[in-house]
């Protein structure tokens, strides 16, 4: 067992979904002691491989193994396998980790909910799915898995059907991601096309040769892009995952948190090189992630849902990861990727605790005064929201700060002093939720009065993931990570293979603005809400209403898309499908027999006129296509 | 040299059809269900008298059919949709009709037909079997005579396909006019040797012939009867109006055009081009406005012929081995698409027979009173929408990737683009299913154990296919071959310019 045997974490979890989905209903409690045994095995398994990888030969090269999966003639032979490199051995520590967590957390939750066994058995596929997207040695394996991680958060965002809005936020989560998918379709085709294979690594080797072409390798990329921006939910496409959070918590916390939503940042890091090497794409990443850490920053600011706030958050902070990303730094970026998902996690959880404890409030407005009810879960989410906040010596710091560093050295003063901003609301919206729902006195004495701390199985994880949100931060230190087994800090460790390893080095200057930024945040948000006041929030909304509406309406986002569809779309549908039933005369929608059977039999139909226009309608096809044929080619 | 050996499968099917009509002529007690299952063993017979086919050197009947690996995919795959069909109208057509034995005796032709339409390598040979299926087809359309819907799409059908019949004959007639033979092989010769600079009587000939098959495989404009005929009848046999009879179209068009017309490429792939942006678009688009289940099928069937067109036009557009692999790749995605649609018929079946209702608020609540037919028609649905891990998109995805000619990438991104479109309303039938309580107060109820199978079967394959698409692509792949080195025309490829 080592490295090349990855694929058994993500086939224990497939196996064990099969078992859950035919026989979960028969088996006792559901059978969720299944799905645990499941992750904790691809858990313990990680470990494995991660000793394995390590002890590799050719230290940190990639491990490669794969099958022929439909080889037909010369030149079109493919094959599927893993490929396991520092970036995937990231990916596995994320995924299972936090996957574990929310296993042991829905036991607790999800007690007593219908479909219980359900639920254990797409969480198994999802993390199946996930790892198999994480470790796939080509894109068209990455586009299968990608599609299956995006029918989990489906099936999973839609869980509770009986409720409408949470069909409605499924159907939309599905939609809005599958026209990015359609754009990373077009794209895997059109790098398939000028390389003539799947394979990641051969791709990028074909076209660092320089194989293909500027504007064409642009065009593949952006396309590429357009499918890691509906999966990661970057703006314009940000609209699907603040209505996700219909989903059972849980499962917030894994897909829309800490895992599926990463996809889009993990292939754009995966592929990064492409990016480096077509002009301007670097600068479109960039800008795609400034403008979604921005306008998120400005969302959070006005939700009253716990969970909103979360999902905005998040929204932002994978703006964050892009931003790295967009500075050529792939390294920085999965860094940010691993805090950012434990935290995330942490204060999904940390929610999910409040919200099960408060029989489903999950409106900051009713809440409040927590802390002493709920003292486990207070002391994490603080850990967590100051982790979020970015100040030190939390996880947060240490990723965003070197956000910063690398922004700085690519692009300049002027994209560091938007993400400052972006990074000043995200300290401010954080420290809001936490007064807001903790701090202060009950707003809604029932609620209150009602609670009580969440059980172990439930705080046990919060605990563990806290714990998380303090250290994981440290292993960007040499020193850590050398006592890890690594070669150095944990960005020494990621780096693709012509970049050379990014050596971490630790500057006070950013680091004093880094805490500035947070510190600036915090106070304002104390300022503004400490003590159970609204005064000077209210005072604010009403000076500035038309701003305020704005930012508590997401910038109309939602209405304008509603129109496009309505108006587009659908419209042209309507357009076509009128003049294939009225001028060129299909019988409509219902057939007409049923009313003309009255009138009195088949002849009498056939005199209506209808048939012959049928008959025209080939007649006049034919026509054209002979007259193109001579006239206009001729 | 005669050699009626390579008829054998054929001679078991149209034995059996005759010997079906005559139980129910001779013992009308005979019980109707039971004959639905002989049919089944009959075509399964037949299915393994093809299978010794395989890989068997190509033989010719006097120059008019051709036995060879195309043949016997297609002959494996009409008797397949014959078994299938079959099954599924054991209970559905007992209880609506007193005699079933033709029914029964004409699916077998029909299937006897499409094999025909594949192995025909001479213009009338292959009219005759074309007809051979439609005609058989007009009566199994109408078979519900007491039913005014059934009557009037068979009429309409009738008629409409006697239109085109006509056009197929007098398109067949122009080129016979121009070359002096209706061989294919000669055909082929006759076009190379035809002096430089345009013929109207070539074009005009092609055009027709092109609509002659467009409205057998219901391309548009040339798909007006579809909708009607598909929702006017029986339900067993909209489903083997949307797999065999589309089938054997594009068989039909393969043998045609790679063996007989590819000299003269230029002069039709811009048509086909055309046809399938055309097709496509149309199909998609109004399937959205569709209440209907059967018409919603007939157009996202539609829109399914638009995607194959491409490959025929990719077959014009490239030399011979893009030719090969758009063929093989067309050929592995008919049998995903043949075995997702039978798999979706199967459980429509299955839900019509219990609801008596074929609209699509008819599938409401169905994940709750028969979670296993809801969840059968959503793999069927996202296989045609082309998710992945079903046979659609592995199959598609060769499809495209095949037809992905210079020329062609405007008509395949439009592909990509409708699989999404098409996505909306496969969807509204799925949301149907899971997202809305059933109409009144029911339980749970069962399957008959015929078409549980049957749908489960034809489930696992859309599966497999997907995964792993491997092992069959091998079969398509040898089955397109004998296009492409058949008759000579091996290293022949003669492109004008």
């Amino acid at each position: 067992m080592g490295a090349e045997e990855a694929w058994l974490l993500a086939a224990i979890p497939a196996g064990v979904f099969l078992v859950l989905a035919l026989f979960g209903r028969a088996l006792p409690r559901g059978g969720d002691y299944l799905g645990v045994a499941a992750i904790l095995s691809s858990f313990l398994l990680f470990f494995v491989v991660l000793v394995d990888f390590l002890d590799t030969p050719g230290k940190l090269g990639p491990v490669v193994n794969d099958i022929e999966w439909s080889s037909i003639g010369e030149n079109f032979d493919l094959r599927m396998g893993i490929y396991v490199d520092p970036i995937t051995i990231v990916m596995f520590a994320v995924v299972t980790t936090v996957a574990l967590m929310v296993n042991i957390f829905s036991i607790g939750y999800m007690k007593g909910e219908p479909r219980y066994y359900w639920f254990f058995a797409v969480l198994q596929l999802f993390v199946a799915s996930m790892l198999l997207l994480v470790m796939a040695d080509n894109l068209l394996l990455v586009y299968i898995s990608w599609e299956l991680v995006g029918v989990c958060s489906f099936l999973l965002i839609g869980f509770y059907w009986e409720k409408r809005s949470a069909t409605e936020a499924a159907k939309k989560a599905f939609v809005t991601t599958r026209i990015g998918d359609v754009g990373l379709l077009i794209g895997i085709l059109m790098l398939w096309k000028a390389t003539g294979t799947f394979n990641i690594q051969e791709i990028i080797h074909h076209v660092e040769e320089g194989g293909v072409g500027q504007n064409y390798l642009f065009a593949a990329v952006a396309f590429v892009f357009l499918g890691c921006m509906g999966k990661s939910a970057q703006v314009p496409f940000h609209v699907w995952l603040p209505d996700a959070m219909e989903g059972p918590t849980p499962v917030s916390a894994l897909i829309h948190a800490a895992t599926m939503v990463v996809a889009g940042v993990y292939l754009t890091a995966r592929l990064l090189p492409l990016f480096e090497v077509a002009d301007g794409a670097l600068l479109m990443v960039t800008i795609v992630g400034l403008t979604t850490a921005l306008l998120t920053g400005f969302m959070a600011l006005a939700q009253t849902d716990i969970k909103k706030v979360l999902a905005y958050s998040t929204v932002g902070q994978l703006g964050f990861m892009f931003v790295a990303l967009g500075a050529g730094h792939p390294a920085v970026a999965m860094f940010h990727l691993m805090t950012h998902a434990f935290f995330k996690a942490l204060l999904f959880l940390g929610s999910g605790s409040v919200i099960h404890a408060t029989h489903h409030n999950q409106e900051m407005d009713k809440l409040g005064g927590l802390w002493k009810k709920m003292p486990i879960t207070g002391t994490t989410f603080f850990i967590g929201s100051l982790a979020l906040a970015g100040l030190p010596p939390l996880a947060g710091f240490w990723s965003k700060d070197e956000i910063f560093v690398v922004l700085n050295d690519k692009w300049g003063a002027w994209a560091v002093v938007i993400l400052a901003f972006a990074a000043v609301m995200t300290a401010f919206y954080t420290t809001r939720l936490f007064i807001r729902t903790f701090m202060g006195t009950p707003r809604d004495k029932d609620v209150h009065d009602h609670t009580e701390e969440s059980g172990l199985v439930m705080t046990g994880p919060l605990m563990f993931l806290a714990f998380l949100a303090v250290v994981s931060g440290f292993v960007v230190f040499h020193g850590v990570g050398k006592a890890l087994g690594f070669p150095g800090g944990i960005t020494e460790f990621i780096f693709l293979p012509h970049h050379g390893p990014h050596k971490y080095h630790f500057d006070l200057a950013w680091a004093a603005a880094s805490v500035a930024m947070g510190a600036t945040g915090l106070l304002l948000a104390g300022w503004m809400y400490w003590g159970n006041s609204t005064k000077r929030s209210t005072q604010l909304a009403e000076a500035q209403p038309g701003l305020y509406d704005l930012i508590r309406n997401k910038f109309y986002f939602d209405e304008l898309y509603q129109a496009g569809i309505d108006r587009g779309m659908l419209g042209f549908s309507y357009v076509v499908s009128w003049f294939d039933r009225y001028v060129v005369n299909d019988t409509g929608v219902d057939g007409s027999a049923q009313v003309t059977g009255f009138s009195g039999g088949v002849l009498k139909y056939l005199q209506t006129g209808r048939l012959p226009n049928y008959a025209m309608a080939v007649a006049v096809g034919v026509v054209a296509l002979a007259v193109v044929g001579l006239v206009v080619r001729g | 040299m005669r050699d009626y050996t390579i008829f054998i499968p054929e001679y078991i099917a149209a034995g059996s059809a005759v010997g079906i009509i005559g139980i129910e002529l001779f013992w009308p007690k005979f019980r109707k269900d039971w004959l639905a299952y002989i049919t089944a063993v009959a075509a399964l017979g037949w299915f393994v008298a093809g299978l010794f086919f395989i890989g068997k050197d190509p033989n010719s009947f006097q120059g008019l059919i051709r036995s060879d690996d195309f043949t016997t995919y297609f002959r494996l795959l009409a008797a397949g949709i014959v078994i299938v069909v079959a099954l599924m109208s054991a209970t559905h057509m007992r209880t609506r009709t007193k005699t079933v034995a033709e029914y029964y005796g004409l699916l077998l032709v029909a299937g006897c037909g499409m094999v025909y339409m594949a192995a025909a390598t001479e213009l009338l040979t292959a009219y005759i079997a074309l007809e051979l299926l439609s005609f058989s087809l007009y009566i199994l359309v109408g078979y519900l005579k007491r039913d005014n819907l059934s009557s009037e799409a068979s009429l309409k059908y009738i008629l409409l396909g006697a239109f085109s019949s006509a056009m197929f004959l007098y398109g067949m007639s122009l080129i016979y006019g121009v070359t002096g033979t209706t061989y294919y092989e000669g055909i082929a010769e006759g076009l190379a040797a035809r002096g430089p600079g345009t013929d109207p009587a070539v074009i005009v000939g092609m055009m027709l012939i092109l609509a002659g098959v467009g409205f057998k495989v219901s391309a548009a404009p040339f798909h007006m009867w579809a909708p009607d005929a598909y929702q006017g009848a029986p339900l067993p046999i909209t489903a083997f109006l949307s797999t065999a009879s589309k089938a054997a179209g594009f068989a039909l068009i393969l043998r045609l055009f790679t063996g007989a017309l590819i000299v003269d490429a230029a002069e039709w792939r811009w048509a086909v081009a055309a046809l399938a942006a055309v097709t496509m678009t149309l199909g998609n688009l109004v399937a959205i406005q569709q209440s209907n289940l059967k018409r919603l099928v007939a157009y996202s069937s539609i829109g399914q012929v638009g995607y194959m067109l491409i490959t025929i036009a990719a077959i014009g557009y490239g030399d011979a081995k893009v030719g090969q692999d758009a063929s093989s790749a067309l050929l592995l995605h008919i049998a995903g698409y043949v075995i997702a649609t039978l798999a979706l018929f199967a459980a429509l079946t299955a839900a019509y027979n219990r609801t008596g209702r074929e609209d699509i608020a008819g599938l409401r609540g169905l994940a709750e009173t028969q979670p296993f037919l809801a969840l059968v028609i959503t793999i069927a649905l996202f296989s045609f929408a082309g998710l992945p891990p079903f046979a659609g998109f592995a199959t598609k995805l060769f499809m495209f990737q095949g037809a992905t000619t210079d020329e062609l990438l405007w008509v395949v991104g439009l592909a990509v683009l409708n699989s999404f479109i098409s996505l909306y309303y496969y969807l509204m039938i799925v949301r149907q299913m899971y997202l809305f309580d059933p109409i009144g107060d029911v339980g749970r109820w069962k399957v008959s154990p015929v078409l549980w199978c049957l749908a489960a079967v034809l489930m696992v394959g859309v599966l497999f296919i997907g995964v792993y698409p491997g092992p069959v692509f091998e079969l398509t792949e040898r089955a397109a071959q004998p296009l492409f080195d058949a008759a000579g025309l091996g290293g022949v490829q003669v492109q004008r310019p």
